[in-house]
């Protein structure tokens, strides 16, 4: 099973602000911000919550298990 | 803020043409010694005074390389993506400046060699050295004079990610550099000086990176919210200390097996500067490695 996330949409839904924005928001790298949205990377549960509480949303709307997503 | 940007910009301008100026002196001075010592031909006192001269040519040169890296670096570190052209200048600084005590080095076993009536090899070795520095101090110079280093500073970012690279990058270098200069130990063995081809060389050779992570220890020092690595920079240096680990195990039992027989001979005294190089530029490595696994 894999996480994934809508974590670009939500970018470009929220005046598509840039990664280098975001990563500035939640304190990390832009570097981060790249490899979740590449799915190389997983967030840690502070820093998907950070993100979350920033585009004021729930975690589970902005990342998923891969294989729920497709159930659905 | 900005009359400090001015002053800063006029102290490197000085220094870079003093560099150059002194390059181009130095090539004369060379070029008039040279014919006489490579035939043993007795040298005037004027003309060994002038020996003075390109020292502190020299030393004006390494003051500039660090000055310039440095202005280099405080640049990058606010990019938003870090450029090949920047990493490439932080390079050539790093090399010039680790290419002054080369300088140094080969003069000195120049003037030894004249003075015992042997020949002087290093001359070759000489004068490729001083024309890569030279270059360096003309990009340098010509990058002060576009007013490339001193433009303003793009929007700050809170984490950087450019300085971790960065750090990565001379470690690299260094580590490159220290295992080439270790290994010559394994083919000129009888000459091999603990003081002088280990510990001064080893200290030189990892002074770059010595200053690159100082300065980034400091900024990081300045930080409001401190925290040394980003998360996934944490990551990608839990990676490359595994990496490192397993590699250096398996290169230090390998240099065990290879000197079985002659434990006590020159590698008595090498396993420490190939050990320390070679964690570093594994490290270096597999933090570049797995930094660009986005």
């Amino acid at each position: 099973m894999k996480l994934d996330n809508h974590l670009r949409r939500y970018r470009f839904n929220h005046q598509q602000i840039s990664q280098q924005d975001l990563a500035n928001q939640v304190g990390v790298t832009r570097l981060t911000i790249h490899s979740i949205e590449k799915g190389k990377f997983n967030p840690s549960t502070l820093l998907a919550l950070k993100i979350a509480r920033f585009f004021k949303v729930r975690v589970e709307d902005i990342f998923y298990l891969a294989k729920e997503e497709k159930e659905k | 803020m900005k009359k400090a940007r001015e002053t800063l910009k006029t102290v490197s301008l000085v220094l870079g043409l003093g560099s150059i100026s002194f390059f181009i002196f130095n090539y004369f001075v060379f070029a008039n010694l040279r014919p006489k010592m490579i035939v043993f031909k007795p040298i005037s006192s004027r003309e060994e005074s002038l020996m003075n001269w390109v020292g502190i040519g020299l030393l004006i040169s390494l003051s500039f390389y660090l000055l310039s890296v440095w202005q280099i670096i405080k640049k990058l570190k606010n990019l938003e993506k870090i450029k090949t052209s920047f990493v490439f200048l932080v390079l050539i600084g790093v090399l010039s400046f680790l290419f002054i005590f080369s300088d140094v080095a080969l003069l000195n076993d120049i003037g030894k060699q004249y003075r015992h009536g042997l020949s002087q090899p290093e001359w070759r070795l000489l004068y490729p050295l001083v024309s890569f520095q030279l270059l360096t101090s003309l990009s340098f110079v010509y990058l002060d004079l576009s007013g490339f280093l001193s433009q303003k500073k793009p929007k700050p970012v809170v984490r950087d990610s450019n300085l971790f690279l960065i750090v990565q990058f001379v470690g690299l270098v260094c580590g490159l550099m220290g295992l080439t200069a270790s290994s010559l130990g394994f083919l000129f063995s009888r000459a091999w000086n603990l003081f002088l081809h280990v510990v001064l060389s080893s200290f030189i050779l990892l002074l770059p990176y010595f200053l690159v992570v100082s300065y980034w220890f400091l900024i990081k020092l300045r930080e409001k919210d401190r925290q040394w690595y980003d998360e996934k920079q944490l990551q990608d240096v839990g990676k490359s200390a595994f990496l490192t680990l397993i590699l250096s195990i398996v290169f230090m039992v390998f240099l065990f097996a290879a000197n079985y027989h002659q434990l006590d001979g020159v590698v008595s005294i090498l396993w420490l500067p190939l050990y320390l190089f070679l964690v570093l530029f594994l490290f270096s490595l597999g933090n570049l490695y797995f930094s660009a696994q986005e």
